[in-house]
């Protein structure tokens, strides 16, 4: 077969043990056909979106109950949106759990980590495009946490709201953000955190010497799998997408005005637990980005796996990185479940 | 590998199938576009079988936003109805003026006699502020009668010798007497915003749909979608016939029966009637001034009623006070045309009230007599004036006292 763009993205072989599915949890993968989905359905969606502050709910609310198909191409959205978090969340386990993170990948993990903020920002500002009651606290105290930022707050609120206050301005900012501003860079971050992959010497297995089991796979034989895994992906999808309706709400009256007794978006729940404990810019901004610098540095700070140990689920040489992750997650998790339940 | 692939597949397939199904499935969107927004509104897809609530506000010109707020696209209930103005009830006074309001509907000027919500707001019935004033008056808050409070605190612009400028909210935190904190707790069932008691004898909604909406002897789980001017004594009686006031506990005393028979069910037993007050309907005699105002804000029920016996059948001296419409504008005529069971025409005479409201369901006969239609119930009645008869009353004793002591029936 005569080399095509396909080649670059696809090695020949790849070593079998580390291409199984209890290995890769086939997160990167599943990230990947996610990214696909929420493209794909976000561009159609673009021809029904009004980004104004009087239209933007209500051109949701008639894509999701008159366009033919629109409030399916919306629930698809919303669900890949929401499940591309998730995969990427669970890509980013893999990677800490299986020491993948240890040169020469290190640069690759910093553009995973850059991808994944873009991924949080880009759901972020896809929640706030609705304009509906429910996403106000979020809009509100979101952007009045800039503020609580000292030297530059006042003017990264202005930058991100467009004044002053929050309007018309604030929503074709955060329109211009979803679809361009984030994704153009998601997409070539993604794009390049792909080809870095194959760069860094592919998936991380013990070098050839030290390897257990010789046996690889080849290209078809992945992408057969990669085409069944998509398989049950879309399918997953396209149930969620029937059954579960993405949320709606009645559209803002006075946008400045918090909501009381509101959910953040529930990748933000953590730091709506956070923000109940006082300082907004200590719990609001100072922690979150001190753990997401913590996170980025992991493979900086700690020992690096030991080349023999790569390729399989918990490396004991990488213990530290293992436990420091650990304890994020589990804080991010008990934090968002406890905002979770004090709300319910 | 291939079962797996095979299985997938079918998944996908089955998936996809469902949700095609779920689509093409779901109720067909139905469209109304009212000529007073222009705004299409798809509420008709669920409320298809919904009566029209009166023929004043045909669905065509008003559809159901502009009342009752709510999503005008969504098709999801939950979502359709979130921001419903009122809940099921447009017009509690908390949400009146946006529900019902408007200059070309019923907060626009008295020149036009368009100004129903600011009358209602200070009228007698919404603001409470007689029993409020006399109770705290009875118990050593206040020096006089005059009202100084109200259930929500109002003005007037432009009060009256005989009115109050304005009323502070009641606050019963403020009250110290033990029987104004019982009053505040137990009286305060029967005005405008207020909540009814439970049960079918007290079943109507607040704001104006307290009487424009006949709920009585209703479920009020069940609503009614109905907009009436044609009120029957029934409604009036969800608040004026359910029991009375226990003044020495500052308890109410509910009427344990439903009332059926008007004449003897009255719940002040030695109250006395002539005729017409058990025949005819409260609103028939009661003007719309009476009932829900005239603009001003008065301290007492006494000083917002005004008609009487005389009003209708005149003095010894002086026939009723009547008015033949000329102008096709006048309102007398719009306010038949809104009770179509009268057939009043420009050329017609009227009787008036002393302050020249129109009694526009009543006509002067060619024989001299006169007629009156009875709003609610439709029935047509015919009377002759005092003048000429062998009535011996002075014209300086028309209280209703006077003419009870030879007309009240037996009971």
């Amino acid at each position: 077969m005569r080399p095509s763009f396909f080649h670059h993205l696809h090695p020949p072989t790849i070593p079998a043990r580390q291409a199984r599915l209890r290995y890769t949890w086939g997160a990167g993968g599943f990230s990947v056909f996610l990214l696909l989905a929420v493209i794909f359905s976000g561009l159609l969606e673009v021809f029904f979106y009004v980004p104004t502050p009087e239209q933007a709910p209500l051109s949701i609310q008639s894509l999701t109950f008159l366009i033919p198909y629109g409030g399916f191409v919306r629930n698809l959205h919303y669900w890949s949106a929401q499940l591309l978090v998730l995969a990427a969340g669970l890509h980013l386990v893999r990677v800490i759990f299986t020491g993948a993170y240890a040169p020469p990948r290190r640069f690759n993990y910093l553009l995973g980590i850059g991808l994944f903020v873009a991924l949080l920002l880009l759901d972020f500002t896809g929640y706030i495009l609705r304009w509906d009651q429910d996403v106000q606290w979020a809009l509100v105290t979101g952007t009045n946490l800039l503020k609580s930022i000292p030297g530059i707050g006042q003017w990264l609120y202005a930058l991100v709201t467009g004044g002053d206050r929050l309007g018309a301005v604030t929503l074709i900012r955060f329109y211009g953000w979803h679809i361009f501003g984030l994704m153009l860079p998601a997409v070539i971050i993604g794009v390049w955190h792909l080809f870095r992959v194959r760069r860094d010497g592919g998936i991380a297995v013990p070098p050839p010497a030290q390897r257990q089991d010789a046996e690889r796979i080849n290209r078809t034989e992945l992408v057969r799998r990669e085409a069944l895994a998509a398989l049950f992906g879309a399918a997953g999808l396209v149930f969620l997408a029937a059954f579960f309706p993405a949320p709606l709400a009645a559209p803002i009256g006075e946008p400045d005005a918090a909501k009381q007794a509101a959910l953040a978006p529930w990748f933000f729940l953590w730091v709506q637990q956070m923000l109940r404990w006082g300082d907004p810019f200590l719990f609001g901004v100072l922690i979150p980005v001190g753990w997401l610098a913590l996170l980025a540095l992991l493979p900086y700070f700690t020992p690096a796996p030991s080349a023999v140990e790569l390729g399989r689920w918990f490396p004991p040489s990488g213990r530290a990185a293992q436990l420091i992750f650990s304890a994020l997650a589990v804080t991010v998790l008990v934090f968002s479940l406890w905002a979770w339940l004090a709300a319910a | 590998m291939q079962r797996t692939r095979l299985v997938a597949s079918i998944l996908l397939l089955a998936a996809m199938a469902i949700s095609i199904w779920r689509v093409e499935t779901a109720p067909q969107p139905v469209p109304l576009a009212p000529t007073l927004t222009r705004q299409t509104e798809y509420c008709l897809t669920c409320h298809s079988e919904l009566a029209e609530i009166s023929p004043s506000h045909p669905i065509e010109t008003f559809g159901c936003v502009i009342c009752h707020g709510g999503e005008r696209l969504a098709l999801d209930a939950d979502l359709a109805h979130s921001s419903l103005r009122g809940g099921r009830n447009p017009s509690d006074f908390s949400v009146v003026q946006e529900s019902c309001g408007g200059e070309d509907c019923h907060s626009g000027s008295a020149a036009q006699a368009r100004d129903h919500i600011p009358r209602v707001l200070r009228s007698i019935q919404a603001t409470y502020a007689g029993a409020i004033a006399n109770m705290r008056y009875t118990f050593g808050a206040q020096e006089d009668l005059s009202a100084r409070m109200g259930i929500f605190a109002i003005q007037d612009p432009n009060p009256t010798s005989s009115s109050v400028p304005g009323l502070s909210a009641f606050d019963p935190s403020q009250e110290t007497h033990p029987s104004l904190i019982a009053f505040s707790q137990n009286c305060l069932s029967c005005h405008l915003s207020s909540e009814p008691l439970p049960g079918k004898e007290y079943a109507r909604l607040t704001g104006c749909a307290a009487c424009h909406t006949p709920t009585a002897g209703t479920d009020l789980e069940q609503p009614l979608h109905r907009l009436t001017t044609a009120i029957p004594y029934t409604q009036c009686n969800t608040c004026h016939n359910r029991g009375n006031y226990e003044l020495r506990s500052m308890h109410f005393q509910a009427r344990s029966d439903q009332p059926t028979n008007r004449l003897d069910d009255y719940y002040q037993p030695i109250a006395q009637f002539v005729r017409c007050e058990w025949t005819l309907d409260c609103i028939d005699c009661h003007t719309r001034q009476e009932a829900m105002g005239d603009g001003h804000i008065y301290s007492s029920q006494k000083e917002a009623e005004y008609v009487r016996c005389y009003t209708c059948h005149g003095t010894l001296d002086e026939l009723p006070l009547t008015r033949t419409i000329s102008d096709p504008n006048d309102l007398a005529l719009r306010l038949a045309f809104v009770n179509p069971q009268f057939d009043l025409q420009v050329g017609d005479t009227i009787i008036i009230t002393d302050r020249g409201e129109p009694l526009w369901n009543t006509r002067r006969l060619p024989d001299g007599s006169y007629e009156l239609l009875a709003k609610a119930s439709g029935q047509r009645f015919t009377f002759r004036a005092v003048k000429g008869s062998a009535c011996q009353q002075s014209a300086e004793q028309q209280e209703s006292s006077y003419c009870h002591a030879c007309h009240a029936v037996e009971r």
